[in-house]
């Protein structure tokens, strides 16, 4: 029988959005043009030249080696693009994602992607034309709500503090903004520089949506234990009591 | 046994659970402001600032966050933060259930409202070194030790000291 990765334990919606999210097979909700989401990553003008860092690697003579012989470059690298990033703030008001879920994703699904976890934020860094092909792919699947979840490349904070009136995401810079037809707009790049025109990012979820499709355990969501009063817990729970015990007893080592 | 007197002044702090718009802080603060018996307010929350503070954009201009006027008991004022928390001093316990009334009245969401101790009454060595020695008490606690000095409002029935303007 062919492996098949379990990615994530447990019963639980979260669990298995967590299992979604690191498996990469992610519902895609809407469709942000390319042009849209360069304009708002702000590297560079939609449709400029990407800026490199060397020659094409076709140009550059490598030197015979196995593992490059295996291992195809990504389009980004192959070209020899700069290394860019994108960084992402998701509210703990159950966001549909969140900093180590965006990781996971990053590091299982993206090819040549330096994944950071932070506790507010989370970046990824790669290639300028493999970053702008996995930022759209996090802002058109479920990993991101537009209201809840915002790309920040400074002045990140927001994932931990109230929710505006509206529903959005506190953003000290403005970045967004809800529509008076309640769609999302983005009106500045992701350091705060005004945009040449609003880009419209869709419709919100519903805080009943976001619940459903959040990562995020939460007393007053999902606990971790799974449903409050359930005669057994949930095995994400009792997934990680084994690995607590593993590592406080031998020091963690799967096998 | 000693028996509290009901004319001493109470500390309240508001907590809506959503931040506030500026023409939601303006219902509510004209509320509140309306119900009477306020020694002092302050209002708190997140900075609004004019222009990006730092990263590659700094210097740009934030449209969104100038000119947020609001207008309380008649006098106009710019906000600088998003309202998130509301403490004050109201000088009995007779204007508590007024103000719980004027909140509900004023939020369309939930909030917390706890009476307690916010407002500290010894200056501290911030205090002293940003401002000197302080005539009147009341200034106390309303200042925030990062801001500068003109970053302060007090909005009470009777005017006190330092400069009537925005935290």
């Amino acid at each position: 029988m062919a492996y098949k990765p379990q990615f994530y334990p447990g019963t639980t919606t979260v669990g298995i959005n967590r299992r979604k999210h690191m498996s990469g097979n992610l519902e895609k909700l809407r469709d942000i043009p390319e042009a849209d989401v360069v304009a708002i990553m702000g590297h560079r003008a939609p449709g400029a030249d990407y800026s490199s860092t060397h020659p094409p690697l076709k140009e550059m003579g490598e030197p015979d080696c196995p593992i490059r012989q295996i291992v195809a470059p990504t389009a980004g690298a192959a070209a020899g693009d700069r290394v860019r990033y994108s960084q992402w703030t998701d509210s703990m008001y159950f966001a549909p994602s969140t900093p180590y879920w965006r990781s996971y994703w990053g590091a299982i699904n993206c090819k040549g992607c330096d994944p950071g976890t932070l506790s507010g934020r989370q970046i990824i860094e790669a290639r300028e034309r493999d970053i702008e092909i996995y930022t759209k792919q996090q802002y058109d699947s479920e990993m991101t709500d537009v209201a809840l979840c915002s790309m920040r490349g400074c002045t990140v904070h927001g994932h931990s503090l109230r929710l505006e009136e509206n529903g959005m995401q506190f953003d000290m810079l403005s970045r967004t903004e809800m529509g008076k037809d309640g769609n999302v707009y983005a009106t500045k790049d992701q350091v705060g520089i005004p945009l040449d025109r609003k880009i419209n990012l869709g419709k919100p979820m519903t805080e009943a949506e976001a619940k459903k499709r959040t990562t995020i355990f939460r007393a007053d969501g999902l606990p971790m234990c799974g449903k409050a009063g359930a005669r057994k817990y949930d095995e994400a729970v009792e997934a990680l009591h084994h690995m607590w015990e593993l590592r406080s007893k031998w020091g963690f080592r799967p096998e | 046994m000693v028996t509290e007197s009901d004319t001493e002044s109470i500390q309240v702090e508001i907590v809506p659970s959503r931040f506030l718009m500026p023409v939601t802080a303006q219902k509510l603060l004209n509320e509140i402001y309306g119900n009477g018996g306020i020694i002092r307010i302050m209002i708190h929350g997140p900075n609004l600032p004019r222009s990006v503070p730092y990263g590659p954009g700094r210097g740009a201009p934030i449209e969104e966050n100038r000119g947020l006027l609001i207008e309380v008991a008649g006098q106009a004022f710019e906000l600088c933060v998003k309202v998130g928390r509301i403490r004050l001093e109201l000088e009995s316990d007779k204007y508590f259930d007024g103000l719980k009334a004027a909140c509900e009245r004023a939020l369309p969401f939930t909030f917390q409202i706890r009476r307690g101790k916010f407002f500290h009454t010894k200056p501290t060595i911030t205090d002293y070194a940003k401002y000197g020695k302080m005539g009147d008490a009341r200034i106390l606690g309303l200042i925030d030790p990062k801001a500068k000095n003109d970053r302060l409002a007090i909005l009470s029935e009777e005017r006190v000291t330092i400069t009537d303007e925005e935290r």
